[in-house]
């Protein structure tokens, strides 16, 4: 064997289509680089943009022109990671080093279950995605509900009273969103037909439901943006009550691990309530992934805007919100399909197996 | 589940420079003990070893927030001292000033009730109205928060050029904006959930607690040193004092926000008012008051400072005793953080607009 075939093996092993492409998903669209350029340019986005509402200015160096301040995160991560690592003198050693390492894995690993746009190929319609399974909405629900254990982990072995308190309430919080989020979505399944993600998307072809399911709209969007901790929902993080709530501790790396994490779940949340309720990728003349950018922007927008217009409402009324409001809408929802299936079949995309 | 103690303070992102001891049975706040004395300077001690004008920055020191009204205090007491009358205009020009000062403060403590629910953006839009005020600060005495403008006798300087109608643009920019803080603050669902309700201080209670300023209007007293004994020129001004029934945080909110109109009005009137002369009367350098003592009071943002000074016939005073809004208030905070959520501790504190330097002086 000469040192010819060996390269020629080389290049038919390594440059294919298949293998490029496969490269393409995991590390850049779906995969890797997306999730990473979406934080770098989300906290730049949400200062920018509180600053306008603020009527400040906000972050102005560390970048070109009218895009200053955008690699001030990367400028503070990297201060960050030099820092020492301090670990209280009432830590769990091990749990307090490992549980904050874990949150950016268990985040990202729900990012690659995400399809975000039909491939574009000559051949069989291939989907952005890094893993398919027909389950992917199960997985990625289930990675996100993974999230409130961690937090209870985090506050219980930091040792210290106020992440003690952050814990309790991240826990009470996020166990008390995590029904409506699933209610919510079952609703999509339901008129679906299925769990594939794909599928639900190629089936608002017609209309989208967000027009179809506005109460489910509602309650998914509500109870992702308590799931997140964003603004009116803070209550984990209540800067005024509990200094940062379970995070307190953290310095270093540490950290900047959670907030990584807290802005990668925003990025899989985003593309959550845009493959359920807008459609996906569907749309006339832009390419597919550019209709996906611009409606998971548009919903970015929305998350962000809570910190600018609404004051943190206590724990006792979110939970109220929750349970007494936001269930009870979930169900009527389902119910509503249950009617429309039973006498309007033909509103829904899909008819029912012996409806 | 048993009782955790919890510090709350000094080094905590809104306590202030104090701290308060919080017993806390799950997320209720069972007892609350105030930990004062972080700050405390020894103004009143420092205060015996000046002469008298010598005196004026250091009592301002007592709350720079509202260094118009704490000030205006100390030079009346002075002045009653050495039995001085000083000349209308500079009774006008000292109304004007206390007034924007009690505004610059409302808007600093409204800001930071804003705050306590989570609320950054008011904070900002408070924060830069304030400017507004602090650049006619600036304009009339040369300095933003700390003037010194009082002396015993009159004001340092008159009224500049083209101050009427510089204030007067000023004022209706930010009668619009009140407008707009109405709508955006107070009319806010959230923050009416988050405030109204929380830490009632009734009508009794306010009374036996001693509570003075905003906080004793909020549960309905309506008590106010400027219609009570009125000073400077209040006795020649319209005005009314806005009080609240409720006696919640929202009420004291919304009593700092009414009072807010009411400056503005004020200032309107006297810079109308306002009539020609002079602007002090001739004191000496280190003024010499007979032997005697002298108490004076004044409505300051947080309600009434009172200034005993005894005098031993020297350049300096024998004692100055400052009986301190903010400490007076104090007492209010433990009363009203029994039994409640942990979350709504910083939302009592600040409503109360306590701060920690009035309170150690």
């Amino acid at each position: 064997m000469n040192i010819e075939t060996i390269i020629e093996s080389l290049v038919a092993l390594f440059i294919n289509r298949p293998f490029i492409e496969m490269l393409i998903k995991v590390l850049i669209f779906p995969g890797l680089m997306f999730p990473l350029l979406f934080v770098v340019f989300a906290v730049w986005f949400e200062r920018k943009l509180l600053a306008k509402v603020h009527l400040r200015i906000g972050p102005l160096h560390v970048g070109p022109g009218p895009l200053g301040g955008i690699f001030q995160l990367i400028a503070d991560a990297l201060k960050l990671l030099q820092k020492e690592i301090i670990v209280p003198y009432n830590a769990h050693k091990i749990l307090y080093n490992i549980l904050p390492l874990a949150m950016p894995m268990i985040s990202l690993a729900a990012m690659a279950f995400i399809p975000v746009a039909p491939f574009p190929s000559v051949g069989p319609v291939d989907y952005l995605v890094v893993f398919y399974t027909p389950y992917n909405i199960l997985v990625v629900l289930a990675l996100f509900a993974i999230h409130p254990f961690l937090v209870i982990g985090v506050g219980w072995a930091s040792g210290s009273k106020y992440t003690t308190m952050g814990a309790l309430r991240a826990a009470y919080q996020l166990l008390a969103y995590e029904v409506p989020v699933m209610l919510s979505a079952a609703c999509v399944v339901m008129v679906t037909g299925s769990f594939d993600l794909i599928k639900i998307v190629e089936s608002q072809a017609n209309i989208w439901y967000i027009l179809l399911l506005p109460i489910a709209f509602l309650v998914f969007f509500v109870s992702m943006m308590a799931e997140l901790g964003r603004r009116p929902f803070d209550i984990p993080h209540a800067e005024q009550e509990i200094v940062y709530g379970w995070a307190t501790e953290f310095t270093g790396v540490h950290y900047v691990c959670v907030m990584f994490a807290e802005y990668v779940n925003l990025c899989v949340a985003s593309c959550l309530v845009t493959l359920l309720f807008l459609g996906g990728w569907l749309g006339p003349v832009l390419p597919p992934a550019a209709w996906f950018l611009i409606k998971f922007g548009i919903v970015v927008v929305f998350f962000l805007m809570g910190r600018g217009v609404y004051p943190r409402l206590r724990i006792d009324q979110l939970l109220n919100a929750g349970w007494r409001i936001l269930i009870p809408l979930a169900l009527i929802q389902i119910f509503i399909i249950l009617v429309l299936a039973k006498f309007a079949p033909w509103i829904l995309p899909v008819t029912f197996v012996g409806g | 589940m048993s009782i955790m103690r919890v510090r709350w303070g000094p080094q905590h992102p809104v306590s202030g420079q104090w701290a308060f001891w919080l017993d806390v049975d799950g997320d209720i706040v069972v007892n609350m003990e105030p930990d004062i004395g972080y700050t405390h300077r020894g103004i009143e001690k420092v205060a015996e070893n000046r002469t008298y004008i010598q005196n004026v920055p250091v009592v301002e020191r007592t709350s720079v927030f509202d260094a118009g009204n704490i000030v205006f205090g100390y030079v009346q007491a002075v002045e009653e001292l050495m039995g001085i009358e000083i000349p209308e205009r500079a009774k006008y020009i000292r109304t004007i000033v206390g007034e924007m000062s009690r505004i610059v403060s409302h808007l600093y403590g409204l800001g930071l009730l804003a705050i306590a629910v989570g609320f950054e953006t008011m904070l900002m839009w408070f924060i830069n109205d304030r400017e507004l005020f602090l650049d006619l600060f600036e304009m009339l005495t040369g300095a933003r928060i700390t003037y010194s403008f009082f002396i015993p006798g009159g004001v340092l300087h008159d009224l500049p050029q083209g101050f009427y109608d510089e204030a007067m643009r000023r004022l209706d920019y930010f009668e619009r904006r009140l407008k707009d803080y109405w709508k955006m603050f107070f009319l806010n669902r959230t923050f009416i959930t988050r405030t109204r309700g929380v830490g009632v201080l009734k009508r009794e209670d306010a009374i036996r607690l001693g509570v003075v300023g905003p906080n004793l209007r909020a549960s309905g007293v309506e008590a106010d040193v400027r219609k009570d004994e009125p000073y400077a020129a209040y006795d020649q001004i319209d005005f009314i004092i806005p009080t609240e029934k409720e006696g919640d945080a929202y009420a004291r909110g919304g009593v700092r926000f009414h009072e807010l109109e009411q400056s503005v009005s004020i200032i309107r009137q006297a810079l109308k008012k306002i009539p020609d002369g002079k602007i002090r009367v001739k004191v000496p350098i280190t003024p010499t008051p007979p032997k005697g003592e002298a108490y004076s009071r004044v409505e300051t943002a947080r309600g009434e400072i009172g200034y005993y000074i005894i005098s031993d016939g020297s350049n300096r005073p024998y004692r100055v005793k400052i009986s301190a809004p903010s400490f007076r208030n104090l007492l209010a905070m433990p009363f009203l953080s029994r039994n409640v959520p942990m979350a709504d501790i910083p939302t009592i504190y600040l409503s109360l607009d306590l701060i920690p330097l009035d309170v150690d002086r």
